[in-house]
Protein backbone atom coordinates (compact mmCIF):
# COMPACT_ATOMS: atom_id res chain seq x y z
CA UNK A 1 0.00 0.00 0.00
CA UNK A 2 1.06 3.71 -0.44
CA UNK A 3 -0.18 6.59 0.43
CA UNK A 4 0.31 10.42 -1.13
CA UNK A 5 -0.97 13.56 0.05
CA UNK A 6 -1.55 16.36 -2.48
CA UNK A 7 -2.51 19.67 -0.26
CA UNK A 8 -4.92 22.29 -1.30
CA UNK A 9 -8.02 23.69 0.07
CA UNK A 10 -8.78 20.21 0.80
CA UNK A 11 -6.04 17.91 1.03
CA UNK A 12 -6.55 14.74 -1.68
CA UNK A 13 -4.76 11.70 0.32
CA UNK A 14 -4.47 8.55 -2.59
CA UNK A 15 -4.29 5.62 -1.51
CA UNK A 16 -2.83 2.87 -3.87
CA UNK A 17 -2.24 -1.01 -3.40
CA UNK A 18 -4.13 -2.84 -0.67
CA UNK A 19 -6.27 -2.02 2.48
CA UNK A 20 -6.23 -5.11 4.64
CA UNK A 21 -5.18 -6.75 8.10
CA UNK A 22 -1.49 -6.13 6.70
CA UNK A 23 -1.77 -2.07 5.58
CA UNK A 24 -5.11 -0.99 7.92
CA UNK A 25 -3.00 0.30 10.57
CA UNK A 26 -0.49 2.19 8.68
CA UNK A 27 -3.44 3.91 6.53
CA UNK A 28 -5.31 4.26 9.80
CA UNK A 29 -2.21 6.43 11.62
CA UNK A 30 -0.96 8.65 8.79
CA UNK A 31 -4.73 9.37 8.26
CA UNK A 32 -5.51 10.44 11.93
CA UNK A 33 -2.01 11.77 12.58
CA UNK A 34 -2.85 13.88 9.43
CA UNK A 35 -6.58 14.59 10.92
CA UNK A 36 -5.30 16.13 14.21
CA UNK A 37 -2.25 18.04 12.28
CA UNK A 38 -5.33 20.75 11.60
CA UNK A 39 -6.86 18.81 8.29
CA UNK A 40 -9.83 17.71 9.45
CA UNK A 41 -11.43 17.91 5.97
CA UNK A 42 -9.94 15.04 3.72
CA UNK A 43 -10.79 13.30 0.96
CA UNK A 44 -9.68 9.79 0.15
CA UNK A 45 -8.63 9.24 -3.25
CA UNK A 46 -9.45 5.16 -3.89
CA UNK A 47 -8.48 5.22 -7.47
CA UNK A 48 -5.84 2.95 -7.33
CA UNK A 49 -7.05 0.69 -4.32
CA UNK A 50 -6.98 -2.89 -5.86
CA UNK A 51 -8.38 -4.52 -2.29
CA UNK A 52 -10.08 -4.04 0.73
CA UNK A 53 -11.20 -6.80 3.48
CA UNK A 54 -12.61 -6.08 6.63
CA UNK A 55 -10.01 -4.61 8.54
CA UNK A 56 -9.73 -1.72 5.99
CA UNK A 57 -13.16 -0.92 6.48
CA UNK A 58 -12.94 -0.59 9.99
CA UNK A 59 -9.89 1.13 9.01
CA UNK A 60 -11.46 3.55 7.37
CA UNK A 61 -14.40 3.80 9.73
CA UNK A 62 -12.27 4.75 12.27
CA UNK A 63 -10.78 7.74 9.99
CA UNK A 64 -14.09 8.68 9.77
CA UNK A 65 -15.31 9.06 12.92
CA UNK A 66 -12.20 10.55 14.00
CA UNK A 67 -12.52 13.41 11.18
CA UNK A 68 -15.94 14.57 12.40
CA UNK A 69 -15.01 14.40 15.95
CA UNK A 70 -12.43 17.02 15.04
CA UNK A 71 -15.25 18.90 13.20
CA UNK A 72 -14.33 18.07 9.51
CA UNK A 73 -15.27 15.32 7.04
CA UNK A 74 -14.20 12.45 5.59
CA UNK A 75 -15.10 11.92 2.06
CA UNK A 76 -14.09 9.44 -0.19
CA UNK A 77 -13.76 9.48 -3.98
CA UNK A 78 -13.57 7.11 -7.43
CA UNK A 79 -13.59 3.59 -6.33
CA UNK A 80 -12.94 1.07 -8.52
CA UNK A 81 -16.19 -1.75 -9.04
CA UNK A 82 -15.00 -4.08 -6.66
CA UNK A 83 -14.04 -1.76 -3.90
CA UNK A 84 -17.28 0.20 -4.50
CA UNK A 85 -18.96 -3.23 -4.39
CA UNK A 86 -17.70 -4.38 -1.29
CA UNK A 87 -18.49 -0.45 0.23
CA UNK A 88 -22.20 -0.92 -0.34
CA UNK A 89 -22.49 -4.35 0.68
CA UNK A 90 -20.73 -2.97 3.75
CA UNK A 91 -23.26 -0.18 3.90
CA UNK A 92 -20.95 2.62 3.56
CA UNK A 93 -23.00 4.59 1.08
CA UNK A 94 -25.04 5.27 3.96
CA UNK A 95 -23.02 6.73 6.35
CA UNK A 96 -19.78 8.26 4.45
CA UNK A 97 -20.36 10.32 2.00
CA UNK A 98 -18.72 8.43 -1.76
CA UNK A 99 -18.33 10.58 -5.36
CA UNK A 100 -17.77 8.68 -8.32
CA UNK A 101 -14.48 11.42 -8.77
CA UNK A 102 -11.79 13.35 -6.99
CA UNK A 103 -13.08 16.74 -8.72
CA UNK A 104 -16.96 15.84 -7.40
CA UNK A 105 -15.98 15.08 -4.06
CA UNK A 106 -13.94 18.49 -3.85
CA UNK A 107 -16.95 20.48 -5.12
CA UNK A 108 -18.69 18.90 -2.53
CA UNK A 109 -16.71 20.87 0.65
CA UNK A 110 -18.18 24.01 -1.37
CA UNK B 1 0.49 -20.66 15.30
CA UNK B 2 -1.96 -22.11 12.26
CA UNK B 3 -4.82 -19.49 11.62
CA UNK B 4 -8.22 -20.98 11.67
CA UNK B 5 -9.82 -20.80 8.67
CA UNK B 6 -13.70 -20.88 8.51
CA UNK B 7 -15.58 -20.54 4.63
CA UNK B 8 -19.60 -19.13 4.87
CA UNK B 9 -21.51 -19.76 1.82
CA UNK B 10 -24.39 -17.65 1.64
CA UNK B 11 -28.24 -18.21 0.63
CA UNK B 12 -28.51 -17.58 -3.04
CA UNK B 13 -30.31 -21.29 -4.92
CA UNK B 14 -28.56 -22.25 -7.66
CA UNK B 15 -26.42 -19.19 -7.56
CA UNK B 16 -24.58 -21.05 -4.47
CA UNK B 17 -22.80 -23.53 -7.28
CA UNK B 18 -20.27 -20.33 -7.50
CA UNK B 19 -18.94 -22.01 -4.17
CA UNK B 20 -17.00 -25.02 -6.40
CA UNK B 21 -15.56 -22.55 -8.31
CA UNK B 22 -14.43 -21.11 -5.05
CA UNK B 23 -12.94 -24.37 -3.92
CA UNK B 24 -11.05 -24.97 -6.76
CA UNK B 25 -9.29 -21.42 -6.64
CA UNK B 26 -8.77 -22.69 -2.70
CA UNK B 27 -7.77 -26.49 -3.75
CA UNK B 28 -5.45 -25.20 -6.48
CA UNK B 29 -3.27 -23.14 -3.51
CA UNK B 30 -3.52 -26.57 -1.55
CA UNK B 31 -6.09 -24.03 0.87
CA UNK B 32 -7.94 -26.44 3.21
CA UNK B 33 -10.69 -25.10 5.35
CA UNK B 34 -11.04 -25.65 9.09
CA UNK B 35 -14.74 -25.36 9.20
CA UNK B 36 -18.00 -25.03 6.76
CA UNK B 37 -20.85 -22.67 7.83
CA UNK B 38 -23.78 -22.90 5.47
CA UNK B 39 -27.37 -21.05 5.12
CA UNK B 40 -30.54 -22.16 3.14
CA UNK B 41 -28.87 -22.87 -1.11
CA UNK B 42 -25.72 -22.18 0.71
CA UNK B 43 -26.05 -24.99 3.26
CA UNK B 44 -26.49 -27.64 0.25
CA UNK B 45 -22.80 -27.17 -0.56
CA UNK B 46 -21.36 -26.35 2.44
CA UNK B 47 -22.79 -29.73 3.27
CA UNK B 48 -21.71 -31.71 0.63
CA UNK B 49 -17.84 -30.38 0.75
CA UNK B 50 -17.90 -31.17 4.59
CA UNK B 51 -18.94 -34.63 4.20
CA UNK B 52 -15.61 -34.55 1.23
CA UNK B 53 -17.63 -35.10 -2.15
CA UNK B 54 -16.17 -34.39 -5.21
CA UNK B 55 -16.87 -31.80 -7.29
CA UNK B 56 -18.18 -34.11 -10.37
CA UNK B 57 -20.78 -35.44 -7.65
CA UNK B 58 -21.75 -31.78 -6.15
CA UNK B 59 -22.29 -30.22 -9.62
CA UNK B 60 -24.30 -33.52 -10.75
CA UNK B 61 -26.92 -32.79 -7.45
CA UNK B 62 -27.15 -29.57 -8.42
CA UNK B 63 -28.42 -30.56 -11.66
CA UNK B 64 -31.09 -33.16 -9.98
CA UNK B 65 -31.90 -30.21 -7.31
CA UNK B 66 -33.20 -27.36 -9.79
CA UNK B 67 -35.18 -29.12 -11.57
CA UNK B 68 -38.51 -27.11 -11.80
CA UNK B 69 -40.65 -30.16 -10.99
CA UNK B 70 -39.64 -29.01 -7.58
CA UNK B 71 -41.97 -26.12 -7.43
CA UNK B 72 -44.60 -28.13 -8.78
CA UNK B 73 -48.07 -27.32 -7.67
CA UNK B 74 -47.24 -23.66 -7.30
CA UNK B 75 -49.54 -21.67 -8.92
CA UNK B 76 -52.83 -23.74 -8.63
CA UNK B 77 -51.67 -24.16 -4.53
CA UNK B 78 -51.02 -20.31 -5.01
CA UNK B 79 -54.64 -19.19 -6.23
CA UNK B 80 -56.54 -21.88 -4.23
CA UNK B 81 -54.82 -20.53 -0.96
CA UNK B 82 -55.64 -16.84 -1.55
CA UNK B 83 -59.69 -18.05 -2.54
CA UNK B 84 -59.11 -19.64 0.83
CA UNK B 85 -60.04 -23.03 -1.07
CA UNK B 86 -57.53 -24.67 1.42
CA UNK B 87 -56.81 -23.48 4.54
CA UNK B 88 -53.21 -22.02 5.44
CA UNK B 89 -51.56 -22.17 8.51
CA UNK B 90 -47.87 -21.73 10.13
CA UNK B 91 -46.92 -25.42 8.63
CA UNK B 92 -48.64 -24.49 5.36
CA UNK B 93 -46.62 -24.09 2.20
CA UNK B 94 -47.12 -23.43 -1.35
CA UNK B 95 -45.75 -26.52 -2.59
CA UNK B 96 -45.62 -29.99 -1.37
CA UNK B 97 -41.93 -31.33 -0.53
CA UNK B 98 -42.69 -34.48 -0.96
CA UNK B 99 -39.95 -34.15 -4.47
CA UNK B 100 -37.71 -31.64 -2.45
CA UNK B 101 -37.08 -34.44 0.32
CA UNK B 102 -36.16 -37.19 -1.98
CA UNK B 103 -33.54 -35.10 -3.31
CA UNK B 104 -32.12 -34.45 -0.30
CA UNK B 105 -32.47 -37.99 0.96
CA UNK B 106 -30.80 -39.12 -2.16
CA UNK B 107 -27.96 -36.65 -1.41
CA UNK B 108 -27.34 -37.08 2.57
CA UNK B 109 -29.34 -40.45 3.17
CA UNK B 110 -28.62 -40.76 7.14
CA UNK B 111 -25.50 -39.22 7.49
CA UNK B 112 -25.05 -36.87 10.56
CA UNK B 113 -23.46 -34.21 11.38
CA UNK B 114 -20.62 -36.64 13.12
CA UNK B 115 -19.68 -37.78 9.49
CA UNK B 116 -18.37 -34.49 8.15
CA UNK B 117 -14.72 -34.51 7.82
CA UNK B 118 -14.47 -30.59 8.35
CA UNK B 119 -16.77 -29.24 10.75
CA UNK B 120 -20.07 -27.93 10.01
CA UNK B 121 -22.76 -25.89 11.16
CA UNK B 122 -26.13 -24.81 9.21
CA UNK B 123 -28.42 -22.32 9.99
CA UNK B 124 -31.74 -21.82 9.97
CA UNK B 125 -34.33 -19.62 11.28
CA UNK B 126 -37.04 -19.79 14.30
CA UNK B 127 -40.42 -19.52 12.74
CA UNK B 128 -42.00 -17.94 15.58
CA UNK B 129 -39.35 -16.11 17.02
CA UNK B 130 -37.28 -14.94 14.06
CA UNK B 131 -34.31 -15.80 15.83
CA UNK B 132 -31.10 -17.67 14.30
CA UNK B 133 -30.80 -21.27 15.29
CA UNK B 134 -27.51 -22.99 14.56
CA UNK B 135 -27.45 -26.68 13.59
CA UNK B 136 -24.67 -28.40 14.37
CA UNK B 137 -25.76 -31.69 15.67
CA UNK B 138 -28.06 -34.51 13.86
CA UNK B 139 -29.37 -35.39 10.49
CA UNK B 140 -28.11 -33.46 7.77
CA UNK B 141 -31.04 -34.16 5.72
CA UNK B 142 -33.32 -32.41 8.27
CA UNK B 143 -30.60 -29.52 8.79
CA UNK B 144 -30.46 -28.61 5.27
CA UNK B 145 -34.21 -28.91 4.45
CA UNK B 146 -35.09 -26.91 7.69
CA UNK B 147 -32.49 -24.54 6.38
CA UNK B 148 -33.65 -24.39 2.55
CA UNK B 149 -37.27 -24.07 4.01
CA UNK B 150 -37.98 -20.84 1.41
CA UNK B 151 -41.24 -19.19 3.34
CA UNK B 152 -44.23 -19.57 1.98
CA UNK B 153 -43.32 -22.06 -0.86
CA UNK B 154 -41.83 -25.10 1.62
CA UNK B 155 -43.82 -25.51 4.47
CA UNK B 156 -41.16 -25.06 7.43
CA UNK B 157 -39.26 -28.09 9.30
CA UNK B 158 -39.80 -29.45 12.48
CA UNK B 159 -36.51 -30.62 14.48
CA UNK B 160 -36.58 -31.13 18.16
CA UNK B 161 -39.81 -29.37 18.87
CA UNK B 162 -38.54 -26.64 17.05
CA UNK B 163 -40.56 -24.94 14.11
CA UNK B 164 -37.51 -23.60 11.81
CA UNK B 165 -37.40 -21.82 7.71
CA UNK B 166 -35.16 -20.88 5.90
CA UNK B 167 -31.86 -19.50 7.01
CA UNK B 168 -31.83 -16.19 4.90
CA UNK B 169 -34.86 -15.11 6.71
CA UNK B 170 -32.48 -14.06 10.15
CA UNK B 171 -29.06 -14.53 8.25
CA UNK B 172 -28.22 -14.53 4.92
CA UNK B 173 -24.76 -14.75 5.01
CA UNK B 174 -23.91 -16.10 8.74
CA UNK B 175 -20.46 -15.22 8.91
CA UNK B 176 -21.21 -14.50 13.09
CA UNK B 177 -21.27 -18.45 13.45
CA UNK B 178 -17.63 -18.05 12.33
CA UNK B 179 -16.33 -15.22 14.56
CA UNK B 180 -18.65 -17.37 17.89
CA UNK B 181 -16.62 -20.40 16.82
CA UNK B 182 -12.99 -18.38 17.05
CA UNK B 183 -12.16 -18.49 13.25
CA UNK B 184 -9.11 -16.06 12.43
CA UNK B 185 -9.80 -15.79 9.21
CA UNK B 186 -13.60 -16.16 7.19
CA UNK B 187 -14.15 -16.23 3.45
CA UNK B 188 -17.27 -15.24 3.25
CA UNK B 189 -19.14 -16.25 -0.32
CA UNK B 190 -22.27 -14.33 -0.34
CA UNK B 191 -25.19 -13.56 -3.33
CA UNK B 192 -27.43 -10.77 -3.77
CA UNK B 193 -31.14 -11.82 -4.77
CA UNK B 194 -31.87 -11.08 -8.75
CA UNK B 195 -34.72 -8.18 -8.85
CA UNK B 196 -37.43 -8.80 -10.95
CA UNK B 197 -37.45 -6.96 -14.35
CA UNK B 198 -41.19 -7.29 -15.49
CA UNK B 199 -43.85 -7.15 -12.68
CA UNK B 200 -46.66 -8.91 -14.44
CA UNK B 201 -48.08 -10.70 -11.94
CA UNK B 202 -48.91 -10.71 -8.10
CA UNK B 203 -45.65 -13.85 -7.59
CA UNK B 204 -43.64 -11.39 -9.57
CA UNK B 205 -44.15 -8.09 -7.36
CA UNK B 206 -43.85 -10.37 -4.13
CA UNK B 207 -40.68 -12.26 -5.10
CA UNK B 208 -39.34 -8.69 -6.15
CA UNK B 209 -40.37 -7.44 -2.53
CA UNK B 210 -38.95 -10.44 -1.45
CA UNK B 211 -35.31 -9.56 -2.82
CA UNK B 212 -35.49 -6.16 -1.63
CA UNK B 213 -36.12 -7.32 1.89
CA UNK B 214 -33.30 -10.07 1.98
CA UNK B 215 -30.78 -7.92 0.05
CA UNK B 216 -31.23 -5.47 2.92
CA UNK B 217 -30.77 -7.98 5.67
CA UNK B 218 -27.77 -9.46 3.82
CA UNK B 219 -26.50 -5.82 3.85
CA UNK B 220 -27.06 -4.76 7.04
CA UNK B 221 -25.64 -8.17 8.77
CA UNK B 222 -22.87 -8.63 7.08
CA UNK B 223 -22.03 -4.39 7.79
CA UNK B 224 -22.63 -5.46 11.32
CA UNK B 225 -20.70 -8.67 11.47
CA UNK B 226 -17.67 -6.78 9.63
CA UNK B 227 -17.17 -3.98 11.81
CA UNK B 228 -17.29 -6.10 14.84
CA UNK B 229 -15.08 -8.92 13.95
CA UNK B 230 -11.56 -8.36 15.57
CA UNK B 231 -9.99 -10.68 12.85
CA UNK B 232 -10.72 -10.72 9.20
CA UNK B 233 -13.73 -11.35 6.55
CA UNK B 234 -12.27 -11.95 2.95
CA UNK B 235 -15.65 -11.31 1.06
CA UNK B 236 -16.47 -13.18 -2.22
CA UNK B 237 -19.34 -11.41 -3.91
CA UNK B 238 -19.36 -13.17 -7.74
CA UNK B 239 -20.98 -10.93 -10.92
CA UNK B 240 -23.40 -12.45 -12.82
CA UNK B 241 -24.16 -10.26 -15.93
CA UNK B 242 -25.87 -12.65 -17.34
CA UNK B 243 -29.76 -13.44 -15.79
CA UNK B 244 -29.37 -16.74 -14.11
CA UNK B 245 -33.10 -18.13 -12.64
CA UNK B 246 -33.33 -20.53 -10.39
CA UNK B 247 -33.58 -23.32 -12.29
CA UNK B 248 -31.33 -22.66 -15.17
CA UNK B 249 -28.45 -25.54 -14.24
CA UNK B 250 -27.37 -25.37 -18.18
CA UNK B 251 -25.97 -22.18 -16.29
CA UNK B 252 -23.76 -23.97 -14.03
CA UNK B 253 -20.48 -23.83 -15.74
CA UNK B 254 -21.00 -19.58 -16.09
CA UNK B 255 -22.03 -19.68 -12.24
CA UNK B 256 -18.74 -22.04 -11.35
CA UNK B 257 -16.53 -19.78 -13.10
CA UNK B 258 -17.73 -16.40 -11.61
CA UNK B 259 -17.01 -18.51 -8.10
CA UNK B 260 -13.33 -18.88 -9.07
CA UNK B 261 -13.13 -15.58 -11.04
CA UNK B 262 -14.30 -13.98 -7.85
CA UNK B 263 -12.53 -15.95 -5.57
CA UNK B 264 -8.87 -15.67 -7.66
CA UNK B 265 -8.95 -11.83 -6.73
CA UNK B 266 -9.01 -12.80 -3.09
CA UNK B 267 -6.26 -15.59 -2.93
CA UNK B 268 -2.91 -13.60 -3.11
CA UNK B 269 -3.95 -11.59 -0.20
CA UNK B 270 -5.74 -14.79 1.64
CA UNK B 271 -2.37 -16.76 0.92
CA UNK B 272 -0.05 -13.38 2.78
CA UNK B 273 -2.27 -13.68 6.03
CA UNK B 274 -2.54 -17.36 6.36
CA UNK B 275 1.70 -17.18 6.05
CA UNK B 276 1.61 -14.44 8.47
Amino acid sequence: MEINITKGNVDIIAVSGSIDALTSSELVKTLNDHIHDGHPNVIVDFGKVEFMSSAGLRAILASVKEARAAGGDFRLASPQPGIDKVLKMAGFYNIVKIYPTVEEALASFG
Amino acid sequence: MKKHLSIVIGSGSILCAASLGLMKALKREKIQPDMLVGCSGGSLYAATLALGFDPAAIHEMTVDMYKNDIVEGYTSNLRAAMSGETRFNETSGLVDDKILMERLQTIFAEKTFADTTIPLHIVATDFYTGEEVVLSNGRLVDAARASSAIPMIFPPWKINDQLLVDGAVCNPLPVDVAIKEGSDVIIAIGFELPMRRRMNSYTAVTTHFNSLYMNNILKSTFAFYNAAHHAEIIPILPSFEKQIGGFDHHQLPYIIEQGEKAAEEQIPYLKKLLEN
